[in-house]
């Protein structure tokens, strides 16, 4: 018998032969201690850099976003994947977030071409999801802010697209119908118009312009009018001043997010003139859409020009809160959960602040999902995908409710006007509420806010004033959660597309 | 035209289908599948041409399919396997597309079936713990809906977060944490398959769904893992369950040399902890990279030359137990612990995030946009120094003349319970943009070299990725000796016409024809 014992055994291998040079050892390229040698090494293989592209648009498109999406194509994990909501529930390679950077890689290349590429960037939400879970970002965003930029990829391609004269046919005509009236057409037939931008304020004696403006977007002022409603009445409570804008237009976020850069701009001139006419230096905001146009497109598009300061209603309500100048002492018998919208938590990192506001309802049983999980979550409801792919949404929005009814709950607070739409329709689906968290806050406050909850909100609050059964009114904590519950499993058939379990709670 | 030739008995191609040939493949795959599941357009075919191993970007359209599907089912992809089997097109399987040796790369174009919408999750059963489900699933996604039953399923690769069961099955994956669950093989415990004939095939210890040993006939299930989509395509697997852990533990510890740190990783993982994990080496190479480019690494003293981590999981009781023995055994190697907080804080960065810097450097240290490429071995404890000097030479040797690499060091990591063998590997970092025929070819030759080491040294070429790339796949007979030609049988009878992932693992040679050179 061989025994090969520990000490031996590591001297058993031979030696291999090496040559000694600069490079035999381990070293930090650059270091001031480095052997002189390191710098005289011809270049012997590296091939040529790939030609410029002849399209003059794209080419500069290239140069611009070149680097930006080889640091993805060169790192090729892909975990943004699971986390990206349009992936989940298409599964489709095309359509995820490694892809929008590779074709970028591909069109340096000339492998492909805009015309190629446009239609896949129609699958995106501009949720930030994937920023956040590219190990890119989370190796160093702790420590420099770094963030892989993906959603900026995919604005880029769509003004591309746009520029180059390829059009998505339900955005062109959207954004046409925005630029006629100056306010996005969210009411389908209906028209909106400047005339009707601030109907929603009716009996509430709100100034207008002022130092304060509360900006109020399109899908509040003309959709779910509740949101923007209880809003006001809370400064009000609060004591908090500020009036409405002159001659408020679409933010333009909407325009820009679809490709329609020189709309965005056009729109932004016109708000911030006319702010700059109303002596206008703050801008309250209530919809995190708003929120990104104010933060990061307009500084862009106008440099240090921009000097309004930016804040957010929530962050105000919470001080208001923490000052005792808002207390709520009315009782909301509701089981919640929050649902993180993604232009606050991924995109600008605050969920903090919602869930102190929700903290503070008295009689409210409220089922906290982390943040980190709700990267995964989403309403479908941004970056014009509703309006290209509604049934896309649906998808994803019913993605979203199936997470809310695995726990104990009757409702889904959100706080973004664009994304309870399409949340309240698959909501309605699994009996489910969905409420915007100043709606719920305003009520807790004793205010009776009025206005719209929308088509499906408005329906389903009927229905409770008239007593219809529903989950809310049902007595909590019956057959809810867990799947398979100990027994032998839950047996054949209780999968379903998204690659839930899917058993509980239906 | 009717082709009645198996495929690579005729000269390699990489032409695409002509549009007849083309046309009627789509007619024939429309009674089968919705029209939103046959994907032709560019794009849909470019992002499914490339994996994250680095490949020669120039030469990217010559890996584009003709076609891509996505079945939801079993009979689905049993019905396209048996159109392409009659027509004669290659077929491609592709799931989470993160493998390192480009077994989801065409070769030959043809058809890629992309199992990722059949990610359903059939069954849950708790007493057997057991979850059957399609292998389009991901185990991050799967372990989501798991955790509320306290339970979870360990394959735990780099690409955890994105890699699919399918894909594990097809190259029989590699767990950082197998050292104490198992690595694919031992958790998937049966699936369905299909066939290069479209035949479906049920493949695990025996018969059963849910059976961990049989003694029942040949043991067929390892013959359809890690075949690279050369046998067929793994469609709804039954995997085995754990308690999901109560306590994790991750010890790093310093090193002023490299041959103490070798010695105490051996001592950990021989040491018998029923809660030891794996234990990873980091060698002198790595730690000069990281101290030089990743922006997360917490910088340590100049005298810090190696660093060995260990992790445990399990209840906190034996946890604990097991954690104070493997202390002792690394004071006794004269290790110095880094502290709660780096040991918590690097796991997570190296385990959770498993992030490379973006950027390599050229030798007089300008910061360049590199790709990061891992190649790997499974080699003994023994020998583990000498493979990690023999590479790291290889890898001088290539920046000597070149700067498009850049040597981003070594980790070895415990395959096993024992510390028997470890998967080595070498992280490389590659100047994609700058690779043409000729730097490709010097880095396939790098490939050979870095696999002849590891069977110099009685080792395996791959503990984890596969050997069928170019460079590493020439030695593959030499490495399985008369056990490649059983694989050729094998190929032959069960892909009479070869159309499973042709032009991989040199199985062309099945067919009388060698076409190994063809696509250099």
């Amino acid at each position: 018998m061989t025994q090969v014992e520990p000490d031996r055994a590591a001297g058993a291998t031979p030696p291999v032969p090496v040559s000694i040079d600069a490079l035999s050892e381990p070293f930090t390229p650059g270091a001031p201690s480095n052997a002189p040698e390191l710098a005289d090494y011809p270049e012997l293989l590296a091939g040529p850099v790939p030609p410029p592209v002849q399209d003059p648009k794209t080419a500069a498109f290239v140069e611009q976003w070149r680097n930006t999406s080889y640091n993805c194509f060169s790192s090729g994990h892909k975990f943004c994947r699971e986390v990206c909501p349009v992936t989940q529930v298409e599964r489709n390679e095309s359509w995820t977030p490694t892809a929008f950077h590779a074709n970028v890689v591909a069109m340096e290349r000339g492998e492909l071409e805009i015309a190629d590429i446009a239609a896949d960037y129609v699958n995106c939400t501009q949720c930030g999801a994937c920023e956040l879970r590219c190990p890119n970002t989370l190796f160093t965003g702790d420590f420099y802010r770094f963030r892989t930029r993906t959603v900026d990829v995919v604005k880029a391609v769509r003004s591309l697209a746009v520029e180059s004269g390829v059009h998505q046919p339900n955005w062109q005509s959207w954004n046409e119908r925005t630029d006629l009236r100056t306010h996005e057409p969210v009411l389908g037939d209906t028209p909106v118009n400047q005339d009707k931008v601030r109907d929603w304020a009716e009996g509430l004696d709100i100034p207008i312009g002022g130092e304060t403006v509360l900006f109020v977007d399109c899908e509040a002022a003309f959709y779910r009018t509740s949101v923007p409603r209880a809003v006001a009445q809370m400064l009000q409570m609060g004591g908090y001043e500020f009036g409405l804008m002159e001659d408020q237009w679409c933010c333009g976020g909407p325009a820009a997010e679809m490709g329609y850069a020189e709309q965005a701009q056009r729109f932004a001139r016109h708000n911030l003139d006319n702010w700059r006419k109303t002596g206008t230096k703050r801008l309250l905001v209530l919809d995190p859409h708003d929120y990104i146009s104010f933060t990061e497109d307009y500084p862009k598009y106008f440099g240090e020009e921009f000097d309004i300061e930016v804040v957010l209603v929530i962050e105000v309500l919470a001080q208001l809160l923490r000052a005792g100048k808002l207390t709520p002492s009315v009782p909301v018998d509701r089981a919640i959960t929050y649902h993180d919208p993604c232009r606050l938590n991924k995109r600008k990192g605050i969920w903090a602040e919602p869930r102190e506001l929700l903290r503070a309802i008295p009689g409210l049983h409220f089922s906290d999902v982390d943040r980190v999980t709700q990267w995964s979550y989403c309403s479908g409801g941004g970056g014009g995908l509703p309006i290209e792919k509604p049934e896309l949404t649906a998808k994803i929005s019913a993605m979203r409710l199936e997470r809310a009814a695995e726990l104990d709950v009757d409702t889904l607070v959100s706080a973004c006007p664009w994304s309870e739409r399409p949340l309240s329709e698959a909501g309605d689906a699994e009996d489910i509420d969905v409420v915007d968290l100043h709606e719920l806050f305003a009520q807790s406050l004793g205010i009776t806010v009025g206005g719209s909850r929308g088509e499906v909100g408005d329906r389903r609050l009927a229905q409770e004033r008239t007593g219809v059964p529903g989950r809310a009114r049902r007595e909590r904590g019956s057959s809810r959660g867990g799947c398979g519950g100990g027994g032998g499993g839950c047996g054949g058939g209780c999968g379903n597309g998204s690659g839930g379990c899917g058993c509980g709670g239906h | 035209m009717t082709i009645t030739e198996p495929i690579g008995t005729a000269p390699f191609t990489t032409e695409p289908l002509s549009d007849d040939r083309l046309d009627a493949l789509v007619r024939a795959l429309r009674p089968v599948l919705a029209d939103d599941q046959i994907l032709l357009a560019k794009t849909d075919r470019y992002n499914r041409a490339r994996v994250p191993a680095p490949f020669p970007v120039h030469r990217w359209s010559e890996r584009v399919p003709d076609v891509v599907v996505m079945p939801t089912s079993t009979e689905q992809v049993a019905a396209v396997v048996k159109i392409a089997n009659e027509m004669r097109i290659p077929v491609v399987p592709r799931d989470g597309g993160t493998g390192l040796t480009d077994g989801a790369v065409p070769h030959r174009r043809g058809i890629v079936v992309d199992v990722k919408k059949m990610n359903q999750i059939f069954e849950l059963d708790l007493l057997n713990r057991t979850v059957t489900v399609g292998t389009g699933i991901s185990m991050m996604k799967l372990n989501e809906r798991l955790a509320k039953h306290g339970l979870f399923y360990p394959d735990d690769p780099a690409s955890y977060p994105c890699s699919l069961v399918g894909g594990r099955i097809g190259t029989s994956g590699w767990s950082l944490i197998g050292s104490r669950y198992g690595h694919t093989r031992d958790l998937v415990l049966s699936f369905d398959h299909v066939l290069p004939t479209g035949d479906v095939l049920h493949v695990g210890d025996g018969i059963g769904r849910k059976i961990s040993k049989s003694s029942s006939g040949y043991q067929l299930k390892h013959l359809f893992m890690g075949h690279q989509g050369t046998l067929g395509i793994a469609t709804k697997a039954t995997l085995k369950l754990f308690p999901k852990p109560e306590a994790e533990l991750s010890p790093f510890w310093a090193f002023d040399n490299y041959e103490d740190a070798h010695a105490c990783t051996g001592a950990l993982a021989r040491a018998g902890v029923a809660t030891f994990a794996g234990a990873v080496l980091f060698d002198e190479h790595k730690v000069a990279y990281l101290r030089r480019d990743d922006e997360a690494y917490i910088p340590q003293p100049a005298d810090v030359r190696a660093l060995v981590c260990s992790v445990m999981y399990g209840y906190e009781d034996e946890v604990r137990a097991g954690g104070k023995r493997l202390f002792r055994i690394a004071k006794e190697h004269g290790a110095r612990y880094l502290g709660d907080e780096i040991s918590e804080g690097d796991w997570a960065a190296r385990h959770d995030r498993y992030a490379t810097p973006l950027h390599g450097r050229t030798k007089d240290g300008q910061v360049i946009p590199m790709s990061w490429h891992c190649e790997d071995a499974a080699v003994n404890f023994t020998s583990v120094p000498a493979v990690s000097r023999a590479w790291h030479e290889i890898l001088a040797d290539l920046r000597r003349k070149s700067d498009v690499f850049d040597d981003w060091g070594m980790f070895a990591y415990t395959s096993a319970n024992t510390g028997v063998d470890y998967l080595t590997e070498i992280d490389v970092g590659i100047w994609e943009q700058r690779l043409d025929d000729k730097a490709w070819a010097a880095w396939v030759d790098a490939k050979r070299a870095i696999g002849a080491v590891a069977l110099a040294h009685g080792g395996s070429m791959s503990a984890c990725h596969g050997s069928c790339r170019e460079g590493e796949v020439d030695l593959v007979p030499q490495e399985l000796g008369r056990g490649f030609d059983v694989m050729l049988d094998v190929k032959r009878s069960l892909d009479p016409n070869n159309i499973m992932n042709p032009g991989k693992y040199l199985l062309d040679r099945a067919y009388g024809r060698d076409t190994t050179d063809e696509n250099r």
